[in-house]
């Protein structure tokens, strides 16, 4: 699924939204939903609080958000051995990661990068241009043809 | 005797389903018990859908207690009677099920549960999935034996501080064994979600219980439970902090939030919702 050209205000169109179902999800003030803090280091999310945001997410955009996929989408054409090297993210990794997740502050890609840590970089703007990437598909796929 | 299908089943029978979209299904509630509460009228719809979702994964994976967004009690239940269950699963996949269903007596609705989700976890690790395909293909023929359940069992909740229509604490001790654990589960016993939740009630109901009369007189009604979270598996033998504590007062509703900590860790939290009782 295309993360090109995600600006900046389609992020804060739907940024609001995004943080206030997260807020609902997690039990916290909105106000600590920022757009860059990180869901488990910064929000003290865990596993279960991923599935109820996305679940959440879906009910309130009214979309259908693939779940786990966020490193098959950033691995791209890289192989899965390629990307993983033995539970560490590989150079080649990291570096597609970096860009598929250009909202997530540069200084938080430490290398090594274990798989498991991935989703620590997870920020809310990860989930804003989790839903905008859904929207684009579902409004492509409603489209009539060419 | 073998507690497995016994001590914490909540399905007698399988009427319809279709594996990973709907299921409908009975529980004959014992008589020879002597109450038999929402918490487990709750537990009984999670496990049907629970029996749709594993049939649909090819019982290799099956779900556990995660959240609730909400769940409505209508009516209360009685020994005796019989839960007519439903259940629609929004999906399911090995990471999750989605699923919301309700609970019947006599065609009348008893509770509603909206949005739940249960994480997937490998079947096999909790129980054997010969033994659940046999016990599915039992249910949908025929079904089950009735009458097993032997009854809630009694957890003291020793009080362990509290202002008055303010906030309650109390500790529960998890029993190192049970019958309930040789159902829930086989190979990995772990407290259930659904007696957590009842002694989470428990304690609000005592808090409510000091709150002042609703504006409409009379006296307050549990009437749902929202945002209900599981975090973390109970092992036999732990022992938890619950904590009601009042978060909103009108003059005719009311919230209670509950959490439960094992040591410095919330494991769980709900919020009650209270409504005036209904007047006749």
């Amino acid at each position: 699924m295309s993360n090109a050209n995600i600006s900046n205000e389609e992020i804060m169109a739907v940024f609001p939204k995004v943080a206030a179902t997260m807020a609902d999800a997690l039990g916290c003030d909105v106000e600590k939903v920022k757009l860059d803090a990180s869901l488990i280091d910064d929000l003290g999310a865990e596993s279960i609080d991923f599935l109820d945001i996305v679940f959440r997410l879906e009910r309130a955009f009214k979309v259908k958000l693939p779940r786990g996929k966020i490193v098959e989408e950033a691995r791209g054409d890289l192989s899965e051995s390629e990307f993983d090297q033995g539970g560490v993210v590989s150079d080649a990794g990291l570096a597609r990661l970096r860009s598929f997740l250009n909202e997530v502050p540069a200084d938080r890609f430490k290398s090594p990068l274990k798989m498991a840590d991935i989703p620590r970089l997870f920020t809310t703007g990860t989930f804003c241009k989790m839903v905008i990437r859904q929207q684009r598909a579902t409004t492509a796929a409603a489209a009539p043809p060419a | 005797m073998d507690e497995h299908f016994r001590a914490f089943s909540f399905v007698d029978r399988i009427h319809v389903i279709q594996p990973g979209v709907r299921i409908r299904g009975s529980y004959a509630i014992p008589s020879a018990i002597t109450s038999f509460p929402a918490s487990l009228v709750a537990e009984a719809v999670g496990q049907l859908a629970a029996w749709a979702a594993m049939a649909a994964l090819d019982f290799k994976s099956r779900p556990v207690a995660g959240l609730a967004a909400s769940i409505e009690l209508l009516s209360p239940v009685h020994p005796g009677q019989v839960l007519e269950l439903a259940a629609d699963l929004e999906t399911v996949d090995t990471e999750a099920v989605a699923y919301g269903g309700t609970a019947h007596v006599g065609g009348v609705p008893a509770l509603r549960l909206q949005h739940c989700v249960g994480p997937m976890l490998p079947l096999a690790e909790f129980d054997d999935p010969q033994a659940l395909r046999a016990r599915f293909a039992l249910l949908q023929d025929g079904g089950a034996v009735p009458g097993a359940f032997g009854g809630v069992p009694f957890f003291a909740l020793d009080r362990t501080g509290g202002e008055a229509g303010q906030w309650l604490r109390a500790t529960l001790h998890v029993p190192t064994s049970a019958p309930f654990f040789a159902d829930h589960f086989p190979r990995r016993p772990v407290f259930p979600g659904a007696l957590l939740m009842n002694s989470n009630l428990e304690l609000a109901a005592a808090l409510t219980a000091q709150l002042p009369p609703p504006a409409t007189g009379g006296r307050w009604r549990l009437c749902g439970m929202a945002d209900v979270k599981l975090r973390a598996f109970t092992p036999p033998g732990e022992m938890l902090e619950i904590e009601a504590r009042l978060n909103q007062l009108s003059a005719n509703a009311a919230t209670v939030t509950v959490d439960t900590r094992k040591g410095n860790r919330v494991i769980s939290g709900a919020r009650v919702l209270l409504a005036p009782e209904e007047r006749s």
